[in-house]
This record gives structure tokens, sequence and C-alpha cells, in this order.
């Protein structure tokens, strides 16, 4: 793209409707009301305390202790942490679960953008409909996924190495979900199927927000389909690649739903993530002090992740204005 | 039409013996309720203790029972839990071994109830052997001390063979010796027919295969070492029958001695395929003849034995323990539950039981409810194994944490990324961290 056409984007977006208005200065009733406020806002505050904020400070004084459910239990500091960081399977389980994050989040992320902008090129009607069946699978609830593709992975019932055989790529019929080197990618891909059509629903809402003359800007000044959308499309959608990424990161952190109803994080350990071998240390092996450690770090992955996305698409807002 | 008649005759029948039953038995109790958990969750069990607890109400006028029903999996999930904030059942059923009944009986969850097996005659009903599943010392000592349970349902993990695939192969009769056993599975594998059904991706027919095949190799004269592991006395899981099994397993999974796709293949769905007719062979317990009845080329035998073990170890055991919880806290309440727990051991259920085809741990007084024939084939094995004290042991019974451990890595032995050596390595590990965590 030539240097005009950047100086008319600037100065597109330096003049339309993207700059943020400074907010008025609050006047309703209950803003006058001050402190009295704080009244109004306990009953939700003590739930919040009883089922939030409780478990989470119950959870980190769990972590710090040895306890089987049974007994009290007895104080050990840090213990659980520092053999959580020489805890091989828990490697096992980051591992796997970095890998996940490229199917919860990468791919969905990608194949959301590319099919929000091709879509928003059809007619409304057609939109509407491409845009509903490709969100159908967001509808549904993970656990129920995670048992329908168990059956169709299934080597010996299921349809797809059925289809396989059919078509004589009976070679490549493998037991999917029994294969050291394919299970992962065989669970993830559900997940990119339950993900993609909710980025592209998010992408497409992102896309009718685009001030048209941006587009109309860049045609003036040359800009084809390709350089529109990498240099207009691209960078305006970048608050709903935020979100998108902030979720699907979140999501894919906090996997356990659909791993543990197709694999329990098996075979041996192949797929096998930190919320599953928590659920294993507690509630089968009664190391709720050790389980709950998992949890911790687990919690505090999701904010350091999250924290380095933050940064990353901030630096990437500064550096591209 | 006929069918329809044949229909309600039978629930005649089922509705008399109940009542038989009703009236046979005995003890006048008080107005009060038992609460009881079991894991009868599949729709055949769940009919036969609904009315086991039908007949027991209705011999016990006052009583009212407050039943729970739980998967496996959930029951032990949740009573411990539950027991120890004392609430939940005062009669239940748990599993035996250090990770359930271990841990309850620990932390005194558990009430022994050694007075009511005299008083019962429950040492007498079931052999020493049998019993000695549900005994806990005050030290913790698995296999001796006070009794902590009773089971009225027998488990053995045996083979099962399908003669009209062994006879379209050529072999006329089943393996009598462990040798004929291999020689049967090169035969079939040679004529392109899968030896073994079997599926590794969910339960554990893996596991009880090669447990199966190992404690073959053990005769009951020379048990000891077995039981001094399973029991927690010390030991080792480093034989050479162990190290034996697994190398057989291992390559019969890589020269395709197994059904196609076997690792995506649940234990469950593998046992349909055996029944539908894929595979000769099926190692696994005797909680799969419902399943298997319903095919009648498929019988029941033990795992054999090769040359010069006599009475080969069977794997197997009970069914989950019924046990007294500490929530049954008078006298008049434990009582009830001990009744409530003879009644359900007792060769009256047994008759119940083996009329829906289920396998009882008591021989069930009327031989015409045995119908099936698997279930005669068991029960004829199950008597052999008794008066030979060749019952074997659950190997994942040994630590908390063997039954995970054989999972995670039996899938690596089979995948061949494991030696054998180094997977009975991993389980001797595990054993010894036990050992040592108990201070052995």
């Amino acid at each position: 793209m030539s240097a005009t056409t950047e100086q008319s984007l600037d100065r597109a977006a330096a003049a339309g409707p993207m700059r943020r208005a400074k907010l008025p200065e609050p006047t309703s009733v209950l803003d006058r009301m001050g402190k009295g406020n704080l009244l109004y806002v306990i009953p939700g505050l003590l739930i919040y305390a009883a089922f939030v904020f409780f478990p989470i400070v119950a959870a980190v004084a769990i972590s710090l202790t040895e306890w089987n459910g049974l007994v009290v239990p007895s104080f050990v500091g840090l213990q659980n942490y520092i053999k959580l960081f020489s805890d091989h399977e828990f490697y096992v389980a980051l591992r796997n679960n970095a890998e996940f994050i490229v199917f919860y989040c990468v791919f969905p992320l990608a194949i959301g953008v590319a099919l929000a902008a091709i879509i928003s090129t059809v007619g409304n009607r057609e939109r509407m409909a491409l845009r509903t069946l490709f969100f159908l699978p967001y509808i549904m609830p993970t656990a129920v996924l995670g048992i329908i593709f168990q059956w169709l992975y299934n080597p010996a019932f299921g349809p797809f190495n059925q289809i396989l055989k059919a078509v004589g790529l009976g070679k490549i019929a493998l037991p999917w979900l029994g294969d050291f080197t394919w299970v992962l990618p065989a669970v993830g891909a559900v997940a990119v199927w339950y993900f993609f059509g909710f980025c592209m629903v998010v992408f497409l809402s992102g896309m009718q927000r685009i001030d048209p003359s941006l587009f109309d800007a860049a045609r003036v000044d040359g800009a084809k389909g390709l350089q529109s959308f990498w240099h207009v499309t691209l960078p305006q959608l970048m608050p709903e690649i935020r979100v998108v990424l902030l979720l699907t990161v979140i999501a894919s952190i906090k996997s356990f739903d659909l791993i543990f109803t197709m694999t329990r994080g098996g075979p041996g350990n192949a797929t096998l993530v930190p919320n599953i071998y928590m659920y294993e240390l507690g509630f089968q092996l009664n190391r709720f002090g050790y389980a709950a450690a998992v949890a911790i770090i687990g919690a505090i992955l999701v904010f350091v992740v999250n924290l380095a996305i933050h940064q990353g698409i901030r630096r990437f807002d500064r550096s591209s204005n | 039409m006929l069918d329809v008649l044949i229909h309600h005759l039978r629930l005649g029948a089922a509705g008399m013996a109940t009542a038989a039953l009703a009236v046979g038995l005995s003890g006048a109790a008080q107005a009060q309720t038992l609460v009881t958990w079991d894991d009868y969750t599949d729709v055949g069990q769940n009919a036969v203790i609904e009315q086991l607890n039908k007949a027991f109400v209705a011999a016990h006028p006052g009583v009212t029972i407050n039943r729970t029903a739980r998967t496996f999996d959930d029951l032990s999930m949740t009573l411990k839990l539950t027991v120890a904030a004392g609430n939940g059942p005062q009669v239940t059923k748990v599993n035996q071994g250090a990770a359930d009944q271990g841990t309850m009986v620990k932390q005194k969850l558990l009430l022994p109830i050694d007075d009511y097996v005299k008083q019962y005659g429950w040492d007498k009903r079931f052999g020493e052997g049998v019993l000695a599943r549900m005994q806990w010392s005050d030290s913790g000592q698995f296999g001796e001390g006070k009794y902590y349970g009773v089971s009225g349902l027998g488990e053995m993990v045996g083979l099962y063979y399908n003669q009209k695939v062994l006879s379209d192969a050529g072999i006329a009769a089943p393996p009598k010796t462990f040798e004929e056993l291999l020689a049967d599975a090169d035969a079939l594998k040679a004529k392109g027919v899968p030896a073994f059904a079997i599926g590794t991706a969910k339960q554990h027919i893996a596991l009880h295969m090669l447990t199966g095949m190992e404690q073959a190799h053990i005769d009951a004269s020379s048990r000891k070492a077995l039981d001094d592991v399973i029991y927690g006395r010390g030991g080792t899981f480093k034989t050479q029958a162990a190290l034996d099994a697994a190398t057989l397993m291992q390559k019969w999974a890589k020269d395709g001695y197994f059904i196609d796709g076997y690792s995506g293949i649940a234990g469950n769905d593998a046992v349909q395929l055996f029944v539908s007719g894929q595979g000769a062979f099926l190692l696994d317990g005797t909680w799969y003849f419902g399943d298997m009845q319903t095919n009648p080329d498929i019988h029941f035998m033990a795992v054999p034995a090769p040359a010069g073990v006599s009475k080969p170890l069977t794997v197997g055991g009970i069914d989950l323990s019924w046990s007294i919880t500490s929530n049954a806290k008078d006298k008049a309440t434990q009582d009830l539950a001990a009744q409530y727990m003879d009644y359900m051991v007792s060769p009256e259920a047994a008759n119940v039981w083996a009329a829906a085809g289920f396998f009882p741990s008591s021989t069930p007084t009327d031989e015409s409810a045995v119908k099936s024939s698997l279930l005669k084939e068991g029960l004829a094995m199950w008597k052999t194994i008794t008066d030979n004290n060749a019952l074997g042991h659950y190997a994942d019974w040994a630590s908390p944490t063997m039954l995970k451990t054989y999972d995670d890595n039996m899938p690596h032995l089979l995948a061949g990324d494991m030696t054998p050596q180094a997977f009975v390595d991993a389980l001797d590990a595990d054993y010894q961290a036990y050992m040592k965590s108990i201070g052995k």
C-alpha cells in the first residue's frame, strides 16, 4: 500500500466517529446519593463473597495444606507448589494445554476472521443464514459434543472411519482417540468446530462497526480486496480480536468437559490438561491440597496469559497509531 | 400373545417369590428409616435391589429404606466426604482396598462388624479368603484384624470364548492349557481372525487381561507373595510372571492379535463387538454375563494355566462390600443395618440375583433359578476356585494410586513406546512409594 493511502486512512480515522467522546459527569439520583449507594450493592457483594471470593481464598488456603478431605488439613506451607514444579505430569498437562490453545484460539480466530470477511460481502439474507449455520455448534454444551464426537470417532461404529473405508482410505482410518499422535488434534478439531462460529459472529459485528469511508479511501488509493482486508479490516477489528482471544484463551485454560468426555486425559496422559489433573488428584486420589495448588496455578496462568495478550494488543495499537 | 402370557406368569412368579422371601425373613424392627447407598445403577441390578428392598421392608414393619443409587465412580467420589460431614448412608456399598474402604476405616467412618459376622455366621457362609478382603487391623493392615463389610456378589476374571469363531477357524475345543491358548491365538492370527476382542479407550479390559494371565501362572500353594503385596505387607511387582504377561500383551498388540482399532474402542464396546462375533477370546470379568448371554456360542472358563500349575489363581473377588457407617449411631440402627446386610448376602437373595443372571457370592439354594448357561459355568468355576483357595486379587487394590498407574502406562506398553520392563518398573515404583508412605 502506498504512503498516500496510509495518510488518507490516518486522516479518515482521526476525523471519523471512532474517537471517543468525553463521558458526562454522573447526574442520576443514585449517583448523587454517593456512599449511600453501597447499601444497594451489599446483597450482590455478599453473594459474590460467598460464591466467588470465599472459594478462591479457601482454595489458596487448602493449597497450603495436605488434606484428604476427611481429617483436619495439616499446614505444609509451599510444599505443594514446590512438588508441583518438579512434577512431570504437571508439565505434560501444561504442554498439552499449550497445544490445545492453538485449537481453541488460533484456528477458530483465523477461520472466523476469514469467514467473516467472505460472508460480509454477500447479501443480507444469505449472511443471516450462514451466520446462523456456523454459529449453531456454539449453542451446544461441550460435554454433549464430546460424547457425540467420541461416537463419531469410534473406529468400530463411528461414521468417520466407515466413510474413509468406503472411499478406499481404510489405511488412514485410525483409532483417533486411542492414537498418541492424533488424539490431541482429534479433540482439538472439535474445539475448532465449536469456537469458529462464535469468532465469526463477533468479527461480523465488528465489521459492521467499521466506517465505510475507510474502505472508500483505501479503494481510491488503489487497494485491492486482500490489501483492504489486511490494512483496514484487520486493524479495525483489534478490539474484537482482543475479546475473542481473551475468551478463547480462558476457555482453553479452563478446558475440562470436552476432553473429559472424549478421552479422560488419555491415552496415557496424551490429552491430560491441568483441570483434569486437578480432578484426578482431588476426587480420585483424595489429594485435595495438591489439587488446589494445581487450580491456583491454573488461575494464575489465566491471568498471566491474558495480561500478555492485553499488553501485546496494546503495543500493537500504539505502533499502528 | 403367548409371550405376553408367559411374561405375566413370570411376573406373578416373581411376585410370589418376593412375598415368600418376605415371609421368610425374621426379626422385628422398630419404626425407623435406614439410609442406604449402593451402586446398582444398571437397569437389571436396580430391579433386583428394588425387589430385595421391598421384601426386606415387608418383613420389617415400620422400617423404611431411604435408598440412593450412584455409579461406581460417583459413589467413590462422594461417599467419604458425605459420611465425614455426618450425612449420607447408615449402610452402604464401599469399594474394598486402600483408596476407599481403607481410608474410611482409618478415619473411623466405618464400624467394625465382628459381632455380626459371628451372629449371622458370615464367616461360615463365605470362605476366609473372601472375608479377608474386608478386614483391616487397627494399625491399618489390610487383610487382617476386624471385619468391615460383607459382599453379596462374587466376581471372577476369566476367559470368554466364542466356540463358533473357534470352530470356523478349525479349532475344535477351547484351550486347556496356557500353551494351547498361545497356539490358538497364533492359529487365529494366521487365518486373519482377530484372536482377542479388547478395547482400551475406557474401562479396564487390558488390566484384567494382563493380570488374569499373570495370576494364572501362580499356583494357589504359592500365593503368599501375591497376598502379601495386595494386603500391604510388602513385596514387589517385578515378577517374572508380570514381565512375561506384559511382554505377551505388547507382542499381541503390535502383531495384530487384537481387533482393529482397539485403542480407540471402549471396553464395553469391545464386549458388544465380541458378542456380535468379532474376536475368538475376551479376557474379563463375570460382570459381563448379562451382555454375553445373548450369544449362545459364548462360554466362560478360567484362564488356562501353564504346565506345572495345577491350581492357578483366578483374578477376582467380590462386589463392593456392604458396610455400616459411623452414621449408624445407636445400637438399634446398627442392628437393623446388620439385618439388612444379612438379607442382602443371604442364599434367598442369591436366588434372586441368580434368577436375574447375576453372579452371587453365596451359592443359590434354588438351582432352578439359574437359567443362564454362562452363570452355571461361572458358579461351577467359583466352587472350584473357593475349594482350591485360588481366588486371586485385583492388582489395583495394592495402593491407592495403582489403578491410575496402570491406566497411565498400559497404553504406552501396548503402543510399543514403553518396554515391558519399564512398565513393570513403573508399577513397582508406585507400590514401593506407597509402602514407604505407610512406613514399610
